[in-house]
């Protein structure tokens, strides 16, 4: 290991002869070369550069030079051409007792004079601001696009044909059906089982026949050209906050065991918290009794019924 | 007045930065390095992979978004992906388009990276450890490129990871024991896809930002090399600060890869062939381009494991040592004349192997959308179907077709094949389809080529 060399500002400079010629002021560091070039010496006339080939000998008391005269001849120091160096890129095997270590500055800011610098640099900071900004909204838009995506995608309507026909439905009496079906899940198919309300009703003149839904105009135009005289389908799901209502035959109403809420039918609500009628369901009855259904849901807790996708 | 409030403004916004988290000395220490001779453009090479690499973050972020990672849902996940349409903007094959291509150039511009560095000598002392970190993230760029490649689950994917684990397999001693781990058992299936998906989107990334970072702290520790010509003083003279003038040039390199990899991206999407399936025998795996020349160089070694094992080792080894080896202070690439010219040997070395080794694969025929799109109607109004299967639906006397377009028959095979199947398999009961005109044989010619390479169904509603 080389010897730590230990600079320590103020201490007197000598020169060959051993007379006084200034003090040690600073030291110019060829930054590039992580290397110390100079040392600058106070002496009578002002600052004056010395390179570091003319140090002799340095101990902590007194720095000794190699040259017989004074200073006179060597270059003023001008702080103008020079900045001081951050710590971090002080040398490794020297250590600066209070002082400062100075570079040259970078030539553009030498050459072309400050304020055409300045311009330049802020030049290049714009197009640099420019560049990334140009990268940045390049990608933002399709990435955005990309996780909206499947957020924005529309649920396809899946028809399913149940395997019951009308005729064996029992008359105003709701018939809890399960049904084989598939969830689509982006790119997974799901079997699951869902169970939906039939109820098959003798007529257009039967007081049931309409649904609350209907009555009120909640449905959307899918559900209000798809429904059928003969059959309500209802929801399963409660519209309050999503229990399951069942019905009661000896009271001809449905009662959610959750919070109590009430419904007739047709789905009118009669009493509860719940916020609107259960929900009507989309129905296609074929010729031959075939009953189609589309398995809807839709969020709860409000008084529109407004469809999940 | 404009300017001088935004000035104003940012100098507030600085201040109170300043202030709090000392952001001016962090940003003279991020910004201010010393750059010996200037900024350059050769300099650009480093700047530009790291661009890559967080573009391969970010685009690899996106695909985890929908990615499923079971050999019974990566491939529908993957075609899913393909599907993903916003407004008339293919997102999904665009994202999908950034992180193929990017992972190409990325090792493109790692390898043009390595050799700026040799060439400029900048690896010789002291700066050997920033070397041996450089080749630690090469490998760890090897390595990204083999898991990601096994991650769609199709044909491709599926056959090129059962032979570069069998490779992995022939290393003696720990072979068989470091191939069972890395698939999770005897064979490719389950544990091999959440092996490799978790080494690639967990491990490596995790490691390339440890390492990207300590390459940084050590360059910011020993400095640019600068360049090999020119004494202490004249560099002295030209030294210039990474801000601004090589920021902006790095980042006008930045935008260029962009652009690169955007179009290509945008011309050449990735493609996804059939579902990886393990008993399709007649399936030719080929690597990724860019393991192309050790593929041709495999052919030519005897024993293989000298080449699988001793290639490699060759490889690692001349790296990892020539910093120590070659201990010579001399940079100039000029007045190294051994060095230099056995590398460019090597350089052209592989680049005639992967010549090579690409015109040895078969070729698959060039699709034309509009005339696969006809075959298909042509294959399902000639009864075709009534003998042969295709994605599941179809008769069974003949055989199933789904993945016919991989197995490389040229136009001219499959059209007399339409119209004399016994000219190719003497005996064969498949009627000959005379009354198909030319035209209908040539589009049913790229349809039969386009099974088990493209068509695969939009799930995405």
């Amino acid at each position: 290991m080389r010897q730590e060399v230990v600079f320590r500002m103020g201490i007197p400079v000598q020169n060959a002869s051993g007379h006084p010629v200034g003090t040690l002021e600073k030291l110019v560091f060829l930054e590039t070369e992580k290397k110390i070039s100079e040392i600058v010496v106070r002496d009578l006339s002002g600052l004056k550069r010395v390179p570091l080939q003319w140090v002799r000998e340095l101990t902590e008391h007194v720095l000794v030079l190699d040259h017989p005269g004074n200073l006179d001849d060597l270059p003023v120091f001008d702080i103008s051409q020079f900045e001081e160096v951050p710590i971090w890129f002080y040398p490794p095997d020297c250590r600066i007792e209070v002082g400062s270590l100075l570079t040259l500055k970078p030539c553009d800011e030498r050459l072309l004079g400050e304020s055409e610098a300045m311009s330049r640099r802020d030049f290049m900071a714009k197009s640099t601001a420019l560049v990334a900004t140009l990268i940045g909204i390049s990608l933002v838009i399709p990435i955005g696009g990309y996780v909206l995506a499947a957020a924005r995608t529309k649920l396809s309507d899946h028809w399913v044909t149940l395997p019951v026909k009308l005729e064996q439905l029992p008359m105003d009496e709701p018939v809890s059906h399960t049904f084989n079906a598939v969830s689509v899940s982006g790119w997974m198919r799901v079997p699951v089982v869902r169970t939906v309300w039939l109820i098959r009703h003798s007529g257009a003149e039967d007081p049931f026949s309409s649904s609350e839904d209907q009555i009120l105009g909640l449905d959307s135009p899918l559900e209000k050209s798809r429904s059928n005289p003969y059959l309500t389908v209802l929801s399963p799901i409660c519209p309050h906050l999503g229990c399951s209502p069942q019905w009661f035959s000896g009271k001809k109403l449905f009662i959610c065991p959750c919070h109590h809420s009430i419904y007739e039918m047709n789905g009118k609500r009669i009493g509860g918290p719940a916020p609107r009628p259960m929900d009507q369901l989309p129905v296609l009855v074929g010729k031959d009794g075939s009953i189609s259904i589309l398995y809807e849901e839709f969020q709860v807790g409000i008084p529109q019924k407004i469809r999940l996708s | 007045m404009k300017n001088r409030y935004a000035e104003n403004h940012e100098n507030r916004l600085m201040k109170y930065l300043d202030e709090r988290i000392r952001l001016r000395a962090l940003l003279g220490f991020l910004l201010e390095e010393p750059m010996p001779g200037g900024a350059r453009w050769a300099y650009v090479f480093g700047s530009m992979v790291l661009f890559t690499l967080v573009l391969q973050f970010v685009t690899g972020v996106m695909l985890a978004f929908y990615y499923g990672g079971t050999p019974d849902h990566a491939w529908d996940s993957v075609n899913y992906i393909d599907h993903l349409k916003n407004g008339n903007l293919d997102v999904g094959r665009l994202i999908r388009g950034f992180h193929y291509w990017g992972a190409s150039i990325m090792v493109v511009l790692v390898g043009v990276h390595l050799l700026q560095v040799f060439l400029w000598g900048a690896y010789k002392r002291p700066r050997e450890i920033m070397w041996l970190v450089g080749v630690i993230l090469l490998a760890l760029t090897m390595t990204a490129a083999f898991t990601g490649y096994l991650l769609p689950w199709d044909e491709r994917a599926y056959w090129g990871t059962i032979v570069g684990t069998n490779m992995i397999g022939l290393v003696p001693v720990v072979g068989p024991l470091l191939k069972s781990a890395i698939r999770g058992g005897t064979g490719l299936g389950a544990l091999t896809l959440s092996h490799f998906f978790a080494i690639h989107t967990m491990m490596l990334p995790s490691l390339f930002i440890l390492f990207v970072v300590f390459h940084l702290v050590i360059f910011r520790r020993v400095g640019p090399a600068g360049p090999f010509r020119g004494t202490s003083a004249t560099l002295e003279a030209q030294k210039e600060y990474f801000y601004p003038r090589q920021v902006l040039m790095d980042a006008l390199a930045m935008l260029a890869v962009f652009v690169l990899i955007a179009g290509l991206a945008v011309m050449f999407p990735p493609g996804l062939e059939a579902m990886a399936n393990p008993s399709n025998s007649s399936y030719s795996p080929t690597p990724a381009w860019y393991f192309d020349w050790i593929f041709e160089l495999l052919k030519m070694i005897r024993p293989e494991i000298l080449g699988v094992i001793g290639l490699p080792a060759v490889i690692g080894l001349v790296l990892v040592l020539l910093p120590f080896v070659d201990k010579r202070s001399e940079r100039s690439p000029f007045r190294r004349p051994v060095s230099v010219l056995t590398t460019l040997v090597v350089l052209g070395g592989i680049l005639g192997l992967s010549i090579a080794a690409e015109a040895g694969f078969k070729k698959l025929v060039p699709l034309n959308p509009a005339s696969v799109q006809r075959g298909k109607i042509v294959f399902e109004h000639s009864g075709c179907m009534g003998c042969h299967t295709v994605m599941g639906k179809g008769g069974h006397i003949g055989p199933d077709l789904s993945e016919e377009g991989l197995i490389g028959h040229s136009e001219h095979w499959l059209e007399v094949q339409f119209t004399d199947s016994s000219a190719h398999f003497p005996g064969s009961p498949m009627p000959p389809f005379t009354f198909l005109t030319p035209e209908q044989r040539r589009d049913l010619a790229q349809y039969v080529s386009s099974l088990g390479r493209t068509g695969w169904p939009d799930t995405t509603h």
